[in-house]
């Protein structure tokens, strides 16, 4: 079976049986491109990927071309790729699906990636609980090698690069990528103060480029078809295809892949066979659990691209979209949240390490029946002061939820803290 | 463990930047400093007063605790200023009403689990809370949730206490173990507010008391110092530690007449910002209940207080021997060599004997040495001067030729390691018709069948200069403490004996 190049990039290749064996993959048209490119000029590589206005798929939506402009140019220094495949977002589980169905189209681009970049060496590093997907990379990784896909000098072009998977031990903080620079070199899974970024001094104190999954292995679609035929899809400033993860009170959950900006509501209707149980839509978290709710009728309006969803307060992430229906109480997955960053917060700086509890305790003590009328505030105002101030994300990751169920959800908010 | 070095690295060194200087703004008030030194350093090197608790200048930057925000003009988002640098030209604020409300609430933050128990804590009123809480808090506290307790009393070890829940978990502790001592004792386990530091068996490293004086809070507090004294009934004297040839910079903490710690004071040529252990007792003695104060005479084996006519005219006539130590101040040598002038007296010097560290090395490559004698170099010096030998054989030979119409002197140091070394020493000047301990300590069993015992100041009842391990120039300055009769140096007793 041949790949389907023109309706999907990420997904092309996973509607064939047993792809996860290399060659099955290469006979569907895998590994041409790293055949035709590793071994060509690298600057042209990195223009294209740059031209193309990919962004990084992990969240943050940092332009990959422009990341890796960043990168040292000294091709023989000792340098690093990886792979960030920990993907603990709750909501979120697109890169297991492409890796575990896929491996080797991850494999390919980050081969490419590595040889536009001058890197030696390359790790995937997968979240813990991944352990199948793990397995199946390991296997696909060992058939590389064997294939002299991986190694020294790669397809004879007097490349080497080699990659192994190094599993996580189950914290949400190691898919911060500094977090996870920490983890891999054998510390605790603590982010890093930045500057320096790693692009300059990351592992081991060595430049280090870090991807998301999805970044890495839409560089072999990309080149295949050209910058120009990526940028078709979706906007200005959200080029391209985006896997979105569909979990919550739908018909049909799971992971998609469809251009960047199509309307939410369509993901809901068209793709996820509509809502569940025939109740009616109260709220999406649009970009995995850190995202501000979106009610139901900023969903009707809402287009999932970076700039639309930032427009309605709320934020593209890793594309993970949590579908709420009217039965759900939002005290409670406001709770739940909460609960969830006040367990991983990682304990380095105060206002995340003090206010995730805090967070969480206010809502449990009205849960209890013992909340007040100015908790809400409290809450709201906690959340702010912990913003920004903090050397990675995970605070923000935390308020944002909280003050955006403030914001659009305080009727019912003051319903679960006030009267338990 | 396999990271342990044998070598720690030296004292903290500012890393080699260009001499020239350059300007900016803070707060519009206008700045120099080298150029990509410490931004955070710079302030605060300039009497700028900055809140931060995580950042010390000996140490690496952690960057976690968030009090020192700034705002800098063309840079989007505030910043730690202990993670920038300095360069020509910037304009960076803390005074503006987002940073002040960033500092209130982070304070707040780091207050929502501590347990507020000034009143029976030992940093009260040395404690980085309570200090910012009046300076940028004063608020009322929002959060009434019950806090995370953890576990208070807890001996880690070399006279650390630990009191986890007081953390505020700035990691200088963690960071002193990994980077000034190498030994990685100290470390953070869980994650969130379960955070608590710990170690991993005990302190064994002879810095551990530096532990104390980095925290800022009350979480580490010094056994030897708790629950003895409020910390704002201390004065502070700046003087040099006598434990060892190093001569550590330090100040040492008294109460009317007693000393209660001490702690090191920065000093670039010396010991940087540390300190060690051993030093931290050097104060024991000028306080203890059995100090000599007054003139003591031998009454068949009892010591009783003496009057200082009479034991003078009973030692005038004899032939006069001296043995002096090695902490005595190069003042002190120089007016007593100054009294001898025209008399027939011998002198010699006891050095305390080496004292090896428990590695049986001379030197662990910070700061403890193995020789333990304060001022050897002055007191060599002035010998030499006074045309006196100082050499262990000059003490042998006086000590042999002692005869029964002869006084010895010997004057006793004050920080003593090796009692047999100097019971020996004392066995020996049996032969001396009278024998006097001069002493700033208590009266050792050995001074037994000595005749008289008289009193001398301790270091810290003196202004005066010593000269340490590489012969560099130390000060030492006059607690305002008195101790009778105890006022009396050597130089004052050589005068007593050769005076009119």
């Amino acid at each position: 079976m041949k790949a389907d190049y023109d309706n999907y990039t990420l997904l092309s290749y996973h509607h064939i049986p047993d792809v996860h064996r290399l060659d099955v993959f290469e006979s569907a048209g895998g590994y041409e491109m790293m055949k035709q490119f590793v071994g060509t000029d690298p600057d042209k590589i990195k223009e294209e990927v740059k031209a193309s206005g990919l962004r990084g798929r992990g969240g943050a939506g940092f332009p990959a071309g422009v990341k890796w402009g960043f990168f040292s140019k000294d091709r023989l220094a000792k340098k690093y790729l990886l792979c960030n495949a920990d993907e603990s977002e709750p909501g979120t589980f697109k890169d297991r699906y492409l890796v575990e169905t896929c491996p080797h189209i991850l494999i390919e681009g980050m081969v490419i990636t590595a040889w536009a970049l001058g890197t030696q060496r390359g790790y995937i590093y997968i979240r813990g609980e991944y352990y199948h997907q793990a397995l199946v990379l390991e296997a696909a990784i060992k058939e590389a090698y064997a294939k002299g896909y991986l190694g020294k000098n790669i397809l004879g072009k007097g490349f080497d690069f080699d990659l192994a998977v190094h599993r996580g031990a189950g914290a949400y903080i190691c898919g911060e990528e500094t977090g996870m620079i920490s983890s891999l070199e054998g510390k605790k899974g603590q982010p890093k103060l930045k500057p320096p970024f790693p692009a300059i001094k990351g592992y081991r104190g060595l430049p280090t480029m870090v991807n998301n999954v999805e970044t890495l292995a839409a560089v072999p679609w990309i080149l295949r078809k050209g910058a120009g035929a990526y940028k078709a899809w979706g906007t200005e400033k959200s080029p391209g295809m985006k896997l979105f993860s569909i979990s919550g009170d739908v018909n049909k959950p799971g992971v998609i892949e469809v251009p960047l900006s199509i309307p939410l509501n369509d993901i809901i209707e068209k793709h996820c066979g509509g809502m569940r149980n025939g109740k009616k839509l109260k709220a999406v978290i649009p970009g995995g659990s850190s995202a501000p709710v979106l009610t139901a009728d900023e969903v009707l309006t809402t287009k999932m691209d970076y700039e639309d969803v930032a427009a309605k307060g709320s934020m593209l992430g890793s594309g993970a979209i949590i579908v709420l229906d009217e039965t759900r109480d939002m005290g409670q997955v406001l709770k739940w949240t909460l609960e969830f960053y006040h367990h991983e917060s990682c304990g380095q700086c105060t206002p995340c390490r003090e206010g995730t509890g805090w967070l969480e305790k206010i809502l449990k003590r009205g849960e209890a029946g013992h909340g007040k009328i100015e908790d809400i505030q409290l809450l709201d105002t906690v959340a702010a002061n912990m913003r920004g101030r903090t050397i990675c994300a995970l605070a923000d990751a935390a308020a944002m939820p909280a003050q955006g169920m403030v914001k659009k959800f305080r009727k019912e908010l003051e319903d679960y803290i006030v009267r338990g | 463990m396999s990271e342990v070095k044998t070598t720690p690295p030296p004292p903290p060194a500012a890393p080699p930047v260009p001499k020239e200087k350059v300007k900016f703004l803070w707060n519009d008030k206008e700045i120099e400093a080298k150029p990509g030194s410490n931004l955070l350093k710079a302030a605060l090197d300039n009497k700028i007063e900055v809140a931060h608790y995580c950042y010390h200048p000996g140490l690496s930057i952690a960057g976690v605790c968030r009090m020192c925000m700034v705002e800098q003009e063309g840079v989007p988002r505030p910043f730690p200023a202990c993670n920038a640098v300095v360069t020509e030209g910037i304009k960076v604020r803390n005074d503006t009403a987002q940073i002040k409300a960033a500092v209130e609430w982070t304070l707040q933050l780091h207050l929502v689990n501590h347990p507020l128990d000034c009143p029976i804590c030992d940093q009260a009123g040395e404690c980085g809370l309570q200090d910012y809480y009046m300076k940028h808090g004063v608020y009322d506290s929002s959060m009434i949730d019950k806090k995370v307790h953890k576990d208070k009393v807890q001996d880690i070890g070399r006279n650390v206490m630990l009191d986890a829940e007081r953390c505020i978990l700035c990691s200088r502790c963690v960071r002193f173990t990994d980077e000034v001592t190498v030994t990685h004792e100290m470390g953070i386990v869980n994650r969130g507010d379960h955070s608590e530091i710990t170690t991993n068996d005990s302190l064994k490293n002879y810095y551990a008391q530096n532990l104390v004086d980095i925290c800022p809070v009350g979480a580490l507090t010094s056994k030897d110092f708790r629950f003895k004294q409020r910390v704002w009934f201390l004065d502070d004297v700046d003087t040099t530690c006598i434990g060892c040839e190093t001569g550590c910079s330090v100040k040492v903490s008294f109460n009317k007449n007693d000393a209660y710690r001490v702690k090191p004071v920065f000093d670039a040529a010396v010991n940087g910002y540390w300190m060690c252990d051993d030093g931290r007792s050097v104060y024991k003695h000028v306080g203890r209940a059995d100090r000599l104060v007054t003139f003591m005479e031998n009454r068949t084996g009892l010591f009783l207080p003496a009057i200082e006519k009479e034991v003078v005219g009973k030692l005038k006539e004899k032939k006069k021997n001296f043995i002096l130590s090695t902490d005595l101040t190069n003042e002190e040598y120089a007016a007593f060599f100054s009294r001898l002038k025209g008399e027939s007296v011998n002198v010699a010097l006891y050095s305390l004997p080496e004292h090896k560290l428990e590695d049986g090395r001379d030197f662990d490559g910070l700061l403890r040495r193995s020789n333990k004698n304060a001022n050897l170099k002055g007191a060599e010096a002035a010998f030499k001067k006074a045309g006196f030998d100082a050499s262990e054989a000059a003490l042998q030979t006086l000590v042999n030729n002692l005869k029964a119409d002869d006084a010895i002197f010997i004057v006793m140091p004050e920080v003593v390691y090796n009692e047999d070394h100097l019971e020996t020493l004392v066995k020996k000047v049996k032969n001396a018709g009278s024998k006097v301990a001069l002493t700033s300590n208590e009266a050792f069993y050995f001074m037994k069948d000595f005749d008289y015992l008289l009193p001398l100041p301790t270091f810290l009842e003196k202004t005066g200069t010593m000269l340490n391990f590489k012969g560099l120039e130390r000060k030492l300055n006059r607690a305002k403490n008195t101790w009778g009769e105890a006022s009396k140096t050597v130089a004052s007793y050589a005068e007593l004996m050769f005076g009119e």
